[in-house]
């Protein structure tokens, strides 16, 4: 199944009625005027990559397309900042920063077809964010039409800056409900000068995660992986892999120093070392396991030191592929069987949110977002914020024009 | 009970604009069905109410049943101590001042004050400089300092959960022996708390490197105004749903109270290099700060100060700094060993390139602690050169540093006032601080009036008006110059979800005592 197969056009089987492309602020606003003027609702989207993840949309009568939305609009290398629109891809933001020696330091899945917009809405990120955090770390301020076809804006241009409420930390993660995002500003990093990277087999999915924040707590990684023995292609049912970034000499010490510490994990042993574009390509295949093409991609959230027992509870079959951010708690599980998500959730979903945890469904087919209903759907129980979620909503889109269904608690 | 030095009342025709805009979209929405709190007929204000509701005999009881009548602050004398935070230009002293000594308490207090419809400040420990603790229009204060338990520490996830109440420091100190912190420093670290960081959004000279309070912010235990408690998210990252926490994080207490917070802890760096670097000029400094940024290096902190608080700094605290300087830059670098002294090599070659005269390194750790007392403290060394002095909050991108730099010194001069500056060069943020004597009226207003100019500056260049003391009282009136009139009815809309009634810190942030009044809840119909 191809990529592009998994991302059809129509959202989870809800085909729009009308598709709308816009190339500016103006072309959102008029779209979305006449959307919600006519009482009806509309999903945006990018390239269409990421539509998988989400409640099926309750309507969409029409699909707003800003892939053309995509022009670098300020680029001030000295200042470390730039300014997209939404439809650039994380590919091309990619290019215009290395020609500067930069970076943005956020490894999504698939950057050639992930938008800004998308990167955003579905808070995308990689195994950087052990080091650099997620969007919401690097937004420093968005732009989004209203649900009332008006332009908005919070935050700013610099890298530092408090007046006003942070309402575009809101729009991370919101898949669109709070507004369609036209313009993002990201403070943006001196590209490293180099990458290097071990993969060591470990055993199992617990003993891999505490050998992977037993590393940690040796020399601070920029990321921190585990991951399932065939995905990072190592014998035995689990590994880790540890990236760090800066000059050779600090990677030099980097390496020395936690092979000494992983000498002494039992059971662990170091199978390769891996530098620069290979450690980069390692590290960017984990990226992408999360957007893999199958009948569902499970996000597992808990504490780090609880991580190994979670993945340990989902991914329960002996060849389970799955990879995990070590340091952040958080790990994608991939089924490959549309039967049994359901079952899995139900089974794994209760212990994890009572403790402050949570159980995703992050990517599915239609069919298997169906048979979740009785099991708190794709996303779970927001936690006790879930009231005042709604009432954001109804303060930001009181008509349920943007988007509706597509989030948590019914939003 | 409050008295106006100025009142900040919108002067520049460059906002007029936008404010009558504003007003507009005002006028447009539907009237909303609420009867104001009663306000005494004191001297107006144009800027903002003067009147606040008062607090009954039976509201002080009923508070009193709560936290007993010994945490309760009624006196005169004692109030005057409340009457504003380190914004000192305009004062008023509560009504009343509560002191809960736990969360429980603190949800109990709002909920009697929620009965009684009255609103109410929060504040920690009055460090703030916006004046976000300014009692406007409201009787009472919550005052989060007895909340002073560190409730857990989790070091294998590098997680502490802290009462709103507990000292910023008190957690890096708690950690420190576990090769941890918790990383936003702001420079009153030592007194300010966790509750009024996170109401602030509080940054510091290492949130360079490491970020500001959001960036380490994971969840928090909030009192809703309606005495409602609710956890918004936790020590568990990737929550479903939206980001709640990153939106009370800076919300200066208008969202209700918040009485826990877990927090992000970081691993202290292996090691670290303290330069300072002397220039004969503050332009000269302020090209070499565009010029370490430009090379590509993120120093852990990259501070500026300048001749006037350098004598200050050097008279209070011996650290051996150059008077004769014109500026000096002190930068830190800070990672593994290894990786260190290449960096710092760098950086030497950058200042000489900027035509700095010396270059020192901190020698150990000791050397080091003097420089970084002497930058912390340096607003303290002010206090010895003038009766009063005034720090300002502004935000230019790192390349315009020495174009603001010029535009203060200007400002200055044309004010006939003595501005020092000390600020976190490599962020932008710039603190001028201006020294005046309150007794003399008019020079009072040349301080407002350059402050106000200076802001106006920052934005010009494609800034902020505050980088990390927040709007408080004292920016309402800017808010405007960065934000259009839908931006702020958005704001507004979301202050509504958690405080429907504009208890909580009242008459804070938006430029004027109407939208306070009148934006109750969100607008159901579209302007369109």
């Amino acid at each position: 199944m191809s990529a592009a197969a998994f991302s059809d056009a129509a959202i989870d089987g809800v085909v729009a009625s009308r598709v709308a492309d816009a190339a500016s602020t103006d072309e959102v606003r008029e779209v979305v005027r006449a959307t919600a003027a006519a009482g009806e609702a509309l999903v945006a989207t990018g390239r269409g990559r990421h539509l998988a993840i989400g409640e099926p949309p309750a309507r969409c009568d029409v699909l707003l397309r800003l892939a053309r939305l995509a022009r670098i609009r300020e680029h001030h290398a000295a200042d470390m900042t730039i300014t997209v629109e939404a439809g650039c891809t994380l590919a091309e933001i990619d290019a215009a920063l290395a020609a500067e020696g930069q970076w943005l330091g956020l490894d999504a899945p698939a950057p050639e077809e992930t938008t800004v917009g998308g990167l955003l809405a579905a808070n995308l990120s990689g195994p950087l964010r052990a080091s650099h955090g997620t969007a919401r770390d690097l937004l420093l301020g968005l732009r989004w039409v209203s649900a009332q076809g008006e332009p908005v804006a919070s935050g700013g241009r610099v890298v530092k800056n408090v007046a006003g409420y942070d309402l575009h930390k809101a729009h991370v993660g919101a898949l669109g409900t709070l507004g369609v995002l036209v313009e993002a500003t990201f403070k943006v990093r001196p590209r490293p000068p180099h990458e290097r990277a071990l993969v060591v087999a470990c055993g199992d999915a617990r003993s891999a995660i505490a050998a992977a924040l037993d590393a940690r707590d040796t020399v601070e990684p920029a990321w921190l992986e585990a991951a399932s023995g065939g995905v990072l292609g190592v014998d035995g049912a689990a590994g880790i892999a540890i990236g760090w970034l800066g000059i050779e000499q600090e990677l030099d010490d980097a390496e020395r120093r936690v092979r000494a510490r992983l000498e002494r994990v039992p059971g662990a042993s170091v199978v390769r070392a891996v530098a620069d574009a290979d450690a980069a390509a390692l590290r960017l295949r984990l990226a992408e396991l999360a957007s893999t093409p199958v009948a569902a991609v499970l996000r597992v959230a808990t504490l780090p030191s609880a991580l190994g027992d979670a993945i340990a509870a989902v991914a329960r079959d002996a060849g389970a592929r799955w990879a995990a951010h070590a340091a952040n708690g958080v790990a994608r599980v991939l089924v490959d069987e549309a039967s049994s998500v359901a079952e899995l959730v139900a089974a794994a979903r209760p212990r994890l949110e009572r403790d402050g945890g949570s159980l995703v469904v992050e990517r599915a087919t239609r069919a298997v977002k169906d048979t979740l209903a009785p099991h708190g759907g794709v996303f779970g129980d927001p936690g006790p914020g879930r009231e005042l979620m709604r009432r954001l909503k109804d303060a930001f889109d009181p008509g349920r024009v943007l988007s509706p269904g597509r989030y948590v608690a019914g939003i | 009970m409050w008295t106006v030095v100025d009142t900040l009342a919108d002067k520049a025709p460059v906002f007029d604009n936008r404010r009558a805009q504003y007003d507009t979209l005002l006028d447009r929405m539907p009237p909303i069905a609420h009867t104001p709190p009663t306000m005494t007929t004191e001297a107006q204000s144009p800027a903002r109410p003067s009147g606040r509701p008062g607090t009954s005999d039976r509201l002080r009881a009923e508070l009193a049943a709560v936290v007993g009548r010994e945490n309760l602050v009624e006196h005169a004398a004692s109030l005057m101590v409340y009457e504003c935070d380190g914004y000192t230009l305009e004062r008023a002293a509560p009504d009343l001042v509560v002191l809960p000594r736990d969360p429980d308490e603190v949800a109990r207090v709002v909920r009697v004050l929620a009965d009684a419809g009255v609103p109410f400040v929060p504040r920690g420990a009055g460090t703030g400089l916006s004046g976000g603790t300014l009692p406007v229009a409201a009787p009472v204060m919550v005052c989060t300092s007895r909340l002073q338990t560190i409730e857990s520490v989790d070091v294998r996830n590098r997680r502490v959960v802290a009462q709103a109440g507990v000292v910023n420091l008190w957690i890096s100190r708690r950690v420190q022996a576990d090769g941890l912190l918790y990383a936003p420093d702001p420079s009153s670290q030592g007194a300010c708390t966790i509750g009024g960081n996170v109401a602030e959004n509080s940054g510091g000279p290492h949130t360079l490197k490491y970020g500001v309070t959001t960036n380490h912010v994971l969840g928090v235990e909030l009192v809703l105004p309606s005495g409602n408690i609710v956890q918004l998210g936790g020590a568990v990252e990737d929550r479903p749903g939206y980001d709640l926490t990153g939106l009370v994080v800076g919300s200066e207490g208008t969202f209700g109270i918040v009485t826990r917070a877990t927090l992000r802890l970081t691993r202290t760096p292996e090691s670290c290099r303290t330069l300072l670097a002397v220039f004969d000029s503050v332009d000269a400094a302020s090209e070499a700060v565009s010029g370490i940024i430009a090379a590509g290096i993120v120093p852990a902190a990259l501070e500026m100060m300048d001749r006037l608080i350098l004598q200050a700094v050097e008279s209070a605290f011996h650290a051996g700094l150059p008077i004769d300087a014109g500026a000096v830059l002190l930068v830190e670098l800070d990672g593994a060993e290894a990786g260190l002294e290449p960096l710092a090599q760098q950086v030497r070659d950058v200042c000489a390139r900027h035509g700095a005269r010396e270059v020192r390194l901190a020698a150990n750790d000791e050397e080091r602690t003097l420089l970084w007392k002497a930058r912390k403290r340096a607003f303290g060394a002010v206090g010895r050169l003038a009766p009063n002095y005034c720090t300002q909050d502004g935000v230019v991108p790192r390349t315009r540093v020495p174009e603001i730099v010029r535009a203060i010194a200007a400002t200055a001069e044309r004010h006939r006032l003595r501005i020092g500056n000390v600020f976190h060069a490599g962020d932008g943020n710039i603190h001028p601080i201006i020294l005046f004597d309150e007794r003399d009226a008019d020079e009072v207003r040349r301080v407002l009036d350059a402050g106000r100019e200076i802001l106006e500056a920052c934005v010009a260049l494609g800034g902020s008006v505050t980088g990390e003391h927040g709007i408080g009282v004292e920016k309402m009136a800017q808010m405007p110059l960065l934000f259009s009139p839908e931006d702020l009815l958005a704001m507004t809309r979301v202050r509504a979800v958690f405080d429907p009634e504009q208890r909580s810190n009242p008459h804070k942030i938006f430029p004027d005592a109407k939208v306070c009044v009148e934006t109750r809840a969100p607008r159901r119909q579209a302007a369109m």
